[in-house]
C-alpha cells in the first residue's frame, strides 16, 4: 500500500506545482496538467484506501496516519465538487498544497500496524461517526480557503490597490457563496457525526458525552458554526465579518482535530 | 526567397500622413494587383488599418533593393505622396525583421493600446483580400498561418489582453469582482456625462438587465430610458431608488454630495447587506466619500479608475516582454521553414536529375543487351535506379542538414550541382 501512496503523493505534488504555477502564469496549458493529475492521484487513492479496507479488513480511518490520508482525499473530493459548481481554479492553488502535505505526513508517520486495533470498529456506528466527522473537516477547510481569499480580495477592493492575484481570485459573491453553502454542508455532517458518536459511546459505555477536550472542541465549534449559519440566514449577514467567523471557525476545527489529541482525553486518534 | 516589408504606423507618422496613405479595401486589391509584377515583387499584401498602412511583400534575396524601390515608388505613385515625407515617415524591414515585424503587429504589441484584439482581425481581413487579388504565394501563405498562430499563443500564453485599459470598462471588470455575473444586476445612472453613458453601455453588453436613469433634466432622462431600453426616475427621489441599484454610475455637474453616506447607508440596510457598487466620474465628486468606509459598499472615484488603469497598462508591459519572447522563438521557427520551403525543389531537382541519368543510361545500352524478358527488362531498371538512390542518398541527407545554416550554403549547393533555381 505504501508504494501506492507514494504514487499518490507524487500526482498530489505534480497537480500543486501546476496549480500555483497555473494561478501565477494564468496559462492553461498548467491547469490542464493539473487537473490530470489531480484526477490521476484521486483515483489512485481511492483504489488505496478500498485496498486498505478490503485487504487489512478493516475500515481505513482508524490510526493517525490513515485518518490524514483519509482527510486528503476528502478535501479533493470538496475542491472537485466546488469545481465543478462554481469553476472555481483559484481555490485548488490554495487547497492541493495541504492535500499533498497531508499525504506527506501520512507517509512520513507510516503505519503503525494493527497492535492498536482495539476492536473499536466492531459496530458500524464507529466508521459513521468518524467518516462524517472527517467530511466536515474538509468543507470547513473550503470556508477558510473562500473566507480568506474574500478577506483579502475584499481589502484590496476597498484599498483600490490590486496586487497581482487579484485577477486570479474568484468573485466577492462566488467566494461568499462557497462559503455559505460549505458552512451550511460542514454543520450538517458535524451534526450528524457528532450524534453518531454519541450513540455509539453510549452503546459501548453507556454515557453519552466524556467531556474530554476533544468533545468540547467540538461542541464550541458546532455553536460557532451554528451562529455563522443562522447569522447569515436571518440577518443576511455576509462580507468581512462572516469571513472573519469562516477563519476563526476553521482554527477552532485544527484544536479539534489536532489540539485535543495532545490535551489527553479518550479520543485516541485523529 | 526573402520578405520585405514598409509601412508606416502610428508611431512614426502623424494621422495627416496616414490618412494620405490608407487603402480601401477595393484599392487594396487593385493596388496589390499592380505592385506584384511576379519578377522582382513576387507576392504581396496590404494591412491598412487608422493606424498603420503595412505593405508586405515576398521576393527573391537579389531583388530586394530593387524590391523596396518598387514598393516606394508605388505608394508614392498610388497615393500621390510627396517623396520626401513618405521617406521621413516611413520605415522598412528585411526578412527576420519584417517578419518580426508582421507577427508583432497581429499579436497586437505593436498597437497603440497594446493587447488590442481588432488587429488580428485586419491582418486576417487583408490576407483574404491578398487571396482573392491572387498575390499571396507560396511564401505569404505559409507567413500569414503562423502569424495567425503567433498572436493566438500570445493571445492564449500572455496575459496581454487581460485586464481593461480604458475607464469605461472598468465598470464592467470591477462589478464582475463583486458580484461574479452581471446577469440580472441593475445599474442606476445619476446624471448622463458621456463616460458615464460609455460605461452603462458597456455594462449592459456585460447582461446587466436593469437600468434606471436619474437626471435633473426630465427630458435627457427620457432620451437614454428610451436609448437603453431602461426606466426614467425622478431625480428628487434619488434615495428610494438607491437601494434597488447594484451599480451606482455618477457623473452630473453638481458642485455637492449627490449622495451622501447617510444616504448610502440608508441604501446598504435596505438591501440587507447585498454589496453596491458606487462608481463616481464627476469632478468635483458627486458621492461622498466616506462611503467606501462602509460594509459592502465599495467606491471608485476617477482618480481610483485612472490609477487602475495605469496599474493595468503597466500589467499589460510586462505580459508584452513575455509576448516578445514567444515572438522571437517563432521568428527562429519561420526562418527554418523558409529555409525547407526553399531546398524542397533542389532536392526534388536532384533526385530527379539522378533518375534521370539513370534512364538515358539504360536507353543507350538498350540495343547492347539484346532480346530481355519485361521482367528481366524491370529488374535492370530497378537496379540502376536503387544504385542512384543509393550514391545519392547521403548527399541528400547532407543538404537537408545544412538547413540550420545560412542562405549561402543552399546557394552553394546549388552551383555545386548546377541546378536551375
Amino acid at each position: 500500500m505504501r508504494s501506492l501512496l507514494l504514487a499518490v503523493l507524487a500526482a498530489y505534488v505534480v497537480s500543486a506545482i501546476h496549480s500555483v504555477l497555473a494561478f501565477v502564469n494564468k496559462r492553461r496549458v498548467l491547469q490542464r496538467v493539473s487537473d490530470w493529475a489531480m484526477t490521476i492521484g484521486f483515483v489512485l487513492h481511492t483504489v488505496a484506501l478500498a485496498a486498505d479496507w478490503f485487504i487489512d479488513g478493516h475500515y481505513p480511518l482508524f490510526s493517525f496516519p490513515e485518518t490524514l490520508s483519509f482527510l486528503a482525499w476528502t478535501m479533493v473530493g470538496g475542491y472537485a465538487l466546488v469545481r465543478f459548481r462554481y469553476g472555481t481554479y483559484a481555490l485548488g492553488t490554495f487547497m492541493l498544497p495541504e492535500v499533498s502535505f497531508l499525504v506527506f505526513l501520512a507517509l512520513l508517520i507510516g503505519s503503525p500496524g494493527g497492535a492498536q486495533q482495539l476492536g473499536f470498529s466492531g459496530t458500524w456506528l464507529f466508521p459513521v461517526h468518524t467518516t462524517l466527522l472527517l467530511f466536515a473537516y474538509a468543507a470547513f477547510f473550503v470556508v477558510f480557503i473562500a473566507s480568506g481569499m474574500y478577506l483579502v480580495q475584499e481589502r484590496e477592493l476597498k484599498l483600490k490597490t490590486f496586487s497581482a492575484i487579484f485577477h486570479r481570485l474568484p468573485s466577492l459573491t462566488t467566494l461568499n457563496e462557497i462559503a455559505t453553502s460549505g458552512a451550511a454542508i460542514g454543520l450538517a455532517l458535524l451534526t450528524i457525526g457528532i450524534a453518531s458518536g454519541m450513540l455509539w459511546s453510549s452503546s459501548r459505555y453507556g454515557v453519552l458525552w466524556h467531556n474530554d477536550p476533544k468533545e468540547v472542541f467540538a461542541l464550541l465549534t458546532w455553536l460557532l458554526y451554528l451562529s455563522l449559519i443562522v447569522y447569515r440566514s436571518t440577518a443576511h449577514w455576509r462580507g468581512r465579518s462572516a469571513a472573519w467567523l469562516g477563519v476563526a471557525g476553521f482554527v477552532l476545527v485544527l484544536f479539534t482535530f489536532v489540539g485535543a489529541r495532545w490535551m489527553g482525553g479518550y479520543h485516541v486518534f485523529g | 526567397m526573402s520578405i520585405v516589408l514598409v509601412g508606416v504606423n502610428h508611431k512614426t507618422a502623424p494621422v495627416e500622413v496616414r490618412e494620405l496613405l490608407a487603402f480601401s479595401e477595393a484599392a487594396c486589391a487593385e493596388g496589390l494587383r499592380s505592385l506584384v509584377d511576379g519578377e522582382v515583387v513576387r507576392e504581396g499584401l496590404i494591412v491598412s488599418t487608422c493606424n498603420r498602412v503595412e505593405v508586405l511583400t515576398a521576393t527573391t534575396s537579389e531583388q530586394i533593393p530593387q524590391s523596396h524601390e518598387r514598393i516606394t515608388n508605388f505608394l508614392n505613385q498610388s497615393r500621390r505622396l510627396p517623396q520626401d515625407l513618405f521617406r521621413d515617415h516611413s520605415y522598412s524591414h528585411i526578412d527576420d525583421q519584417a517578419v518580426r515585424h508582421i507577427f508583432r503587429v497581429a499579436s497586437s504589441l505593436d498597437s497603440m493600446v497594446v493587447g488590442e484584439p481588432q488587429v488580428l482581425g485586419q491582418v486576417r481581413k487583408a490576407y483574404s483580400v491578398a487571396l482573392e487579388a491572387g498575390t499571396a504565394g507560396r511564401v505569404l501563405n505559409r507567413l500569414i498561418h503562423q502569424t495567425f498562430h503567433v498572436a493566438k499563443r500570445v493571445r492564449s500564453e500572455t496575459g496581454i489582453a487581460a485586464n481593461a485599459v480604458s475607464i469605461s470598462y472598468m465598470a464592467v471588470e470591477l462589478g464582475k469582482k463583486i458580484f461574479g455575473s452581471l446577469k440580472g444586476q441593475s445599474v442606476l445612472l445619476v446624471g448622463a456625462g458621456e463616460m458615464a453613458e460609455l460605461s452603462a453601455r458597456h455594462l449592459i453588453n456585460a447582461g446587466v438587465s436593469r437600468v434606471l436613469i436619474a437626471n435633473r433634466t426630465e427630458e435627457s432622462s427620457e432620451r437614454l430610458a428610451k436609448e437603453f431600453g431602461g426606466e426614467a426616475v425622478s431625480f428628487e427621489k434619488l434615495a428610494d431608488f438607491l437601494p434597488e441599484a447594484d451599480i451606482v454610475i455618477c457623473s452630473t455637474g453638481a458642485d455637492e454630495y449627490v449622495v451622501t453616506a447617510n444616504m448610502a447607508r440608508e441604501a446598504l440596510n435596505r438591501r440587507r447587506n447585498r454589496p453596491a457598487f458606487f462608481i463616481d466620474i464627476s469632478v468635483p465628486r458627486n458621492l461622498d466619500p466616506a462611503i467606501g468606509g462602509l460594509p459592502n459598499a465599495f467606491v471608485f472615484d476617477i482618480d481610483d479608475l485612472e490609477s487602475v488603469v495605469s496599474s493595468n497598462i503597466r500589467e499589460r508591459e510586462r505580459e508584452a516582454e513575455r509576448a516578445e519572447l514567444i515572438v522571437n522563438s517563432e521568428v527562429m521557427q519561420f526562418q527554418q521553414r523558409l529555409r525547407v520551403m526553399e531546398i524542397g525543389p533542389s532536392i526534388g531537382a536532384l533526385r530527379q536529375k539522378f533518375q534521370d541519368i539513370a534512364r538515358s543510361e539504360m536507353i543507350r545500352q538498350r540495343n547492347r543487351l539484346g532480346p530481355l524478358t519485361p521482367a528481366q527488362e524491370r529488374a535492370i531498371e530497378a537496379l540502376l535506379l536503387s544504385a542512384v538512390n543509393k550514391i545519392s542518398h547521403p548527399l541528400i541527407d547532407r543538404m537537408r542538414r545544412s538547413l540550420d545554416s545560412d542562405d549561402e550554403n543552399i546557394q552553394a549547393w546549388r552551383e555545386l550541382l548546377d541546378l536551375e533555381d
